[in-house]
């Protein structure tokens, strides 16, 4: 295969972000058409270099072919959606029912949501599991509420190297994740928003007191509907085809359940904090997507410093 | 006027059923057929015709299968489904119905003089 080519079917493969089994059909049947066609036009008596450049010319800009393969590959079918929304639909439940009082409710929730996403990232990460796997991250978060209960300098020393841990932690699985796709990223880290202003709500100082249960039990079901708009909102996100409504669906929910908090906390947050949320919210988008931009732009600087080296030594 | 292109992506479904339907096809084979049964008429960019296919695909009208051929190399050929039938005898009908309303339009007969 030549750079131009092995450059076009990459240009392809990055763009539409294809799960693993659509991956390898889509990309083998477009190598063995340009195959096909090259072949034919070498025959005719073009040049193979010519017959390659009329033929790329002919498949179609590698933006198009990749935006139109994503649009027919992405939008998953309703097991999918089911299974991308639960995660967040026991959450809602576990608060509109008051399941939250019992351990036992709690702990089946969290070891189920730890079993399914261990499960999703060893069985080829499909797209379901990034619901999933952004609960595995609250015991992260649970540490570090935890922490300010201990004596003052112990306290102080451990958040010292919890939150460096916590961010690494976060970054590598952000990382890892953008590797798939950055829009999963936000979708696995659009309950944050949520989980900080209700924290936020219940519990201003940081610290969980008896009065912070009561507020809790008194604001239960709307936890819980917030949790139920997030369901639906991803179950929304899994029948969509175009990427540009997927993106406005997560900004336009993200804007919905920050308002809902607010709405329903009355004077608990105020509108410093409701802008503090919409900047979570924020960031919970568009990091990813910076992310992957800055990544790529130096997986490109790299690759052509390499280039340079390998023109130069020769 | 409809640009050929709409014409193209609004039909492109039947032209792919019915295609495949005579027998099964792979996806070169299909830009070729298309291109000279229609005489040239039907010509789009031939990156695009995969995500076609993948759609009727994921909509069970077709079914991808790989096939080993004797030099070695790999196609993916397209077979149509009972579904995609079904779909294909309503697809014709409909055009058939709108063919004969436009020729109705465009070549007036006594009535309309």
């Amino acid at each position: 295969m030549t750079p131009e080519l092995i450059q076009y079917l990459e240009s392809i493969k990055h763009n539409a972000r294809l799960e693993d089994a659509d991956e390898t059909d889509v990309m083998s049947e477009l190598e063995a058409h340009i195959e096909d066609k090259v072949k034919e036009l070498t025959e005719s008596g073009l040049t193979a270099e010519e017959a390659l450049k009329t033929c790329l010319g002919e498949m179609g800009g590698t933006r198009l072919v990749a935006r139109q393969i994503y649009e027919a590959c992405s939008q998953g079918s309703w097991k999918q959606t089911l299974l991308t929304s639960l995660p967040h639909l026991l959450f809602g439940l576990l608060f509109a029912l008051n399941w939250w009082h019992y351990p036992g409710w709690l702990s089946i929730v969290l070891l189920l949501i730890l079993a399914t996403t261990v499960y999703g990232w060893w069985h080829g990460k499909p797209t379901w599991v990034f619901s999933w796997l952004g609960y595995t991250l609250l015991p992260v978060l649970a540490v570090g509420l935890i922490l300010p209960y201990l004596p003052r300098v112990w306290s102080f020393l451990a958040l010292l190297i919890y939150f460096p841990m916590a961010l690494w932690w976060l970054f590598h699985i952000i990382i890892q994740t953008n590797k798939r796709d950055w829009i999963f990223s936000s979708l696995m880290l659009l309950p944050l928003p949520v989980i900080i202003g209700w924290f936020l709500a219940v519990s201003s100082s940081g610290r969980f007191t008896e009065y912070s249960l009561q507020l809790l039990d008194y604001f239960a079901p709307w936890i819980g509907l917030s949790f139920i708009v997030l369901a639906l909102t991803i179950a929304a996100f899994i029948r969509l085809r175009q990427r540009w409504l997927r993106v406005g669906l997560l900004a336009t929910s993200g804007l919905l359940t920050v308002t809902l908090i607010v709405h329903y906390t009355i004077g608990r947050l105020n509108t410093f904090t409701f802008f503090g949320l919409i900047l979570v919210m924020w960031g919970v988008l568009l990091v990813p997507a910076l992310l992957e931009h800055y990544l790529k732009s130096g997986r490109k600087i790299t690759l052509r410093r390499r280039h340079t080296a390998a023109s130069t030594s020769q | 006027m409809v640009p050929r292109r709409d014409l193209v992506k609004g039909s492109s479904s039947s032209l792919l059923l019915s295609l495949i339907e005579q027998q099964p096809m792979y996806g070169y084979q299909i830009v070729k057929e298309l291109a000279a049964r229609s005489q040239g008429y039907f010509k789009f960019k031939e990156g695009t015709l995969y995500p076609a296919l993948h759609r009727l695909e994921k909509s069970g009208l077709i079914t991808g299968r790989w096939q080993l051929l004797p030099n070695g190399r790999q196609r993916r050929y397209y077979y149509i489904t009972a579904r995609g039938q079904a779909k294909l005898v309503l697809e014709k009908s409909q055009w058939h119905d709108f063919l004969t309303a436009v020729k109705l339009i465009l070549q007036p007969g006594p009535s309309g003089s």
